[in-house]
């Protein structure tokens, strides 16, 4: 799969047409063995608009409302629920040119980070097909590592974008909070949720970013503000730059080869001029705790809507009471994992609880906002390892915080609601085969073009996203 | 055995008021409770959000913020210049979302006080917030069949709803019936509502206790019972009245007191006038509230607060105060002329234009109040512009029509839109008060009316009617009677 910018290039020479970018997906899609896609549109009466992203093809992730095909969130409570509107991110790719090729698997609800979670079961990751691809966004992520698509998008609620890029190699970007309309994502939590993009270079992040970042009415966190210029300072050169880097994020709960890749990414900057920077974030360690109050309180009111009255899964048995036809339709129709979170978020906002839990969380997340401030008065990007470890195996994360620990890394920066991408930075070597390692980088709030900038800086210097598993025959 | 020497009711009433905004508080789709909507089908007043859909997100109207400070304001409240929404979470199918928007700890009016009735008591207002109401749930298909479940319309959920929340400062039924009144009037003239009870415009709930005292002297407070969505003056009186009289005979079989976890909800039975058992204990239910993270915390600047306060019109109370001061109105009469925004509105107009509060009143009360009652219709609504008024008041002042020409001229002008004096020459209204010819018609009446004449002469006054009558239908009314009967009997008894 060429990148957005060769392959706009070729058609644009003749060398190809849109049509035939396009069947060239469906027919890899058609084929594909990771399950990452739950449904394929190839639509034969496609109009092909003339626009910045005429011929590219974008998956999307099942919790994002489009009119076209059914949004299920991985879900047996949304089966075959079709939407009557479009989330403004699909309006403005469609306006764009861009070709909507289907719907990629998640977790339930965007709960999870291993895409195991899934109704339509689980996504394999293209690297190793016995591994997770991360989640909760892996069919997205899986989508882009196999070049089934050009592009894909993601929710990322606490790394939902991020680890699943790393697990898979590619480059996943979480925007600053508010930057990406949410308008037709399917709320998990609210405060933290951000859509954003998954692709094979930084510059085809940024390219579809600025397609559907802008002030969205129907938003009332979307800012009020002019779409970013995310493209056009890509190249600039990075020397001067300061670079954070944090013992917090080094530490031995990460593979030793995570740990060596990230030490040679620093050289890496330092080799382009940048200045590497010592700081500290303490608070890393209470993230996920925080995140497992507010993330779950959120859910548990989000998710309150699915009650079967209106759409979605209601239970078959006849003569019950109101109370039994709710709890029965909500037992069937959502999975384990969504259950616990909202029996833990329903816990942490009872009355005589909230303070205990809600609230400090809310402290907590303003201590980690002034943590981050700080940190950032002293560089432009705090870099760490996405995650502590490669792709795990299918099954591996029986148990809940293990699983949660994941996030270990990346949830904070959805707490802060400030910028993060993960971009490839190296390999593992497992059984032989090499799995992905991801670098992150983390912008101060709207500082996402130099973020993206100093991302590109290091592919551009590097070739570990020029490296893909290999090809579906 | 206890003997109670003495109760006394206390009242706290909550009232809702749906703001007849264009849209809904939270979405696009029009509102139910704009008049331009009352007519809609079940179910047609929709959008994703007010449904639910999986994606859709809130968004505040700030029209529907506008008038709650417009509201607030007029009742003296405090505007809070940081106000948030915060999701109340409980379950019912005619809750889409899982969740009622509303205002927990920041709400939007505080702090305020009105006056009521004749008196002037004050009374405290807590709070004033804003959120959104609930559709409904029926079981009667369209034309009236009854459908053995539960049928949801949707047309009302997500209206804007202010909640007005007083302190426990009314002490009867009539107390709490003249803070209802007085809510709606104020709700009216500020134009928020057009206050349709049967239409559900405002719905009322009162929280109500009594404080006993003893022969031995001790008090005792009842628990407080809320009563649910009344939706007429009748039904606040007729509750507040059952329950003074229910709570003290249960205190007596029970002795339960005010306390954590006594407070109870019942509702209004209007066939049986009393009221019936809902609820046991009002933290039966754990709402868990926390703030709303779809939507941003609301900051209201003073200069929003200066704008809104620009557009509040002169209030009921103090109207009625000022016509009975200036224009030396009854309070009877200066209650008929403010019981509808319109017709104060009318009246205010017919004032600045005839410059005679007086004079105007009594038009609009008696004639006007006439042809109203004629014409099926509102006195503002008859066709008399206050242009008219003022003319016709004018001619009656200055004498150029007669008493009941006048009140003829009235009716006339309702279908005209010419001038007052216009419609009175061409109708030959205008009063003679030209001697010499006053003169010949009185001659030609003695004339015409001799037995008369010579009783008048004979100094039975009671006969001069005949010839007064006799002298205005040869001047064809035109005359006018004062003067015609002076010069009748200048010339009959000298």
């Amino acid at each position: 799969m060429n990148s957005i910018t060769t392959t706009r290039k070729a058609i644009q020479s003749g060398e190809t047409t849109a049509k035939e970018v396009t069947e060239n997906c469906f027919n890899l899609i058609s084929q594909e063995p990771f399950n990452a896609f739950h449904e394929m549109w190839n639509d034969e009466k496609q109009a092909y608009l003339e626009g910045p992203l005429s011929g590219i093809t974008v998956g999307v992730k099942d919790n994002i409302v489009t009119k076209v095909g059914t949004t299920t969130c991985g879900s047996k409570m949304l089966d075959g629920y079709r939407s009557p509107f479009n989330a403004t991110v699909i309006d403005r790719l469609i306006a764009s040119g861009a070709t909507l090729v289907g719907k990629t698997n998640c977790d339930e609800f965007a709960m999870g980070s291993s895409t195991e979670h899934c109704a339509w079961g689980a996504v394999q990751n293209p690297w190793s097909t016995d591994r997770v691809p991360g989640g909760s966004s892996g069919g997205s992520a899986a989508a882009v590592a196999a070049g089934l698509c050009h592009v894909a998008l993601g929710s990322d609620t606490g790394g939902s974008i991020r680890q699943p890029a790393a697990l898979c190699g590619i480059v996943g970007y979480k925007p600053t909070y508010g930057l990406v309309s949410r308008y037709g994502l399917v709320a998990f939590a609210s405060s933290l949720d951000q859509i954003g993009v998954f692709s094979r270079c930084v510059r085809d992040a940024a390219i579809t970013t600025e397609v559907i970042a802008g002030f969205d009415p129907n938003d009332a966190t979307s800012v009020e503000e002019e779409a970013p210029c995310l493209v056009e300072s890509l190249d600039d050169s990075i020397a001067g730059i300061k670079i954070g880097v944090t013992r917090d994020f080094l530490t031995d709960r990460n593979d030793p080869e995570v740990n060596q890749a990230i030490e040679d990414a620093i050289k890496v900057y330092e080799q382009l001029g940048a200045t590497i920077v010592d700081v500290s974030l303490p608070l890393t360690d209470v993230g996920v705790s925080t995140y497992y109050v507010i993330a779950p309180a959120e859910a548990s009111s989000n998710l309150a809507r699915y009650d079967g009255i209106r759409y979605g899964h209601r239970t078959d048995k006849v003569g019950l009471d109101l109370f039994d036809l709710y709890s029965h339709s909500r037992a069937e129709g959502f999975g384990d994992e969504v259950k616990r979170r909202i029996l833990l978020g329903t816990y942490v906002l009872s009355s005589g609880y909230y303070d205990a839990y809600y609230n400090n969380a809310l402290k907590v997340r303003r201590l980690i906002s002034e943590e981050y401030a700080s940190a950032f008065e002293q560089c432009d990007v705090i870099l760490g390892p996405t995650t502590p470890t490669p792709a795990f195996k299918i099954g591996a994360k029986s148990n809940p915080i293990s699983m949660y620990l994941c996030d270990v890394y990346t949830a904070n920066t959805n707490i802060a609601g400030i910028c993060g991408i993960s971009i490839p930075c190296g390999f593992a070597k497992n059984d032989g085969k090499p799995l992905p390692i991801g670098m992150h980088l983390q912008g101060p709030a709207f500082s996402d073009a130099k973020l993206l900038q100093i991302a590109h800086a290091f592919e551009q210097a590097t070739d570990f996203h020029n490296q893909h598993p290999e090809p579906i025959s | 055995m206890t003997t109670i020497t003495s109760s006394r009711v206390l009242i706290g009433m909550e009232i809702h008021v749906e703001l007849a905004t264009e849209s809904k508080m939270f979405a696009t789709a029009p509102n139910a409770a704009s008049p331009k909507q009352y007519d809609a089908e079940p179910n047609t007043l929709v959008d994703p959000v007010v449904m639910a859909l999986p994606g859709s997100l809130p968004v505040v109207n700030r029209r529907a913020v506008s008038m709650s400070m417009r509201v607030g304001l007029a009742l003296n409240c405090t505007i809070a210049n940081f106000t948030k929404w915060d999701r109340k979470n409980y379950y019912y199918p005619d809750l889409p979302k899982g969740y009622q928007i509303s205002q927990f700890d920041k709400p939007l009016c505080i702090d305020g006080v009105i006056e009521i009735g004749e008196d002037q008591k004050p009374v405290k207002i807590i709070r004033a917030h804003l959120e959104e109401d609930t559709g409904k749930l029926g079981h009667e298909l369209p034309g009236g069949e009854h459908y053995d479940g539960s049928l949801v319309d949707l047309n009302r959920a997500g209206t804007p709803l202010l909640e007005i929340v007083s302190a426990p400062d009314l002490h009867s039924a009539q107390d709490a019936v003249a803070y209802a009144r007085e809510i709606r009037d104020i709700c009216r003239y500020l134009g928020v509502t057009e206050g349709i009870m049967q239409k559900g415009h405002m719905r009322f709930e009162p929280n109500i206790n009594m404080i006993i005292t003893t022969d031995e002297g001790a008090t005792h407070a009842t628990p407080i019972v809320e009563i649910k969505n009344l939706n007429s003056f009748k039904a606040i009186a007729g509750a507040i009245e059952y329950e003074a009289t229910r709570q003290v005979e249960a205190w007596l079989a029970d002795g339960k007191e005010m306390g954590p976890n006594a407070k109870s909800t019942r509702g209004w039975d209007d066939d049986k006038q009393m009221t019936v058992m809902q609820r046991e204990k009002e933290d039966a239910h754990d709402y868990r509230f926390f703030p709303d993270p779809d939507l941003v915390p609301l900051t209201i600047s003073q200069e929003w607060i200066n704008e809104v306060n620009e557009t509040i019109p002169e209030l009921p109370a103090s109207r009625r105060l000022r016509y009975q001061s200036e224009y030396k109105l009854s309070l009877k009469d200066a209650m008929a002329l403010t019981a509808e925004p319109d017709l104060c509105n009318f009246f205010e107009r017919c004032v600045k234009q005839s410059n005679n509060g007086t004079e105007s009143a009594k038009w609009l009360l008696n004639a006007g109040a006439k042809y109203a009652n004629e014409n099926k219709c509102e006195v503002n609504n008859l066709g008399i512009t206050p242009q008219q008024l003022a003319g016709l008041i004018q001619l009656r002042q200055e004498n150029k029509v007669g008493s009941s020409a006048a009140d003829k001229l009235f009716g006339m002008l309702c279908d005209s839109d010419q001038t007052s004096e216009n419609v009175a020459k061409e109708n030959n209204l205008l009063q003679v008060t030209d001697s010499g010819a006053i003169d010949s018609w009185v001659t030609e009446a003695i004339e015409a009316q001799q037995q008369a004449a010579d009783d008048v002469r004979s100094g039975k006054n009671a006969a001069i009617g005949r010839l007064v009558g006799e002298v205005m239908k040869r001047s064809g009314g035109a005359a006018d009677a004062k003067t015609v009967r002076e010069k009748l009997l200048q010339q009959l008894q000298g």
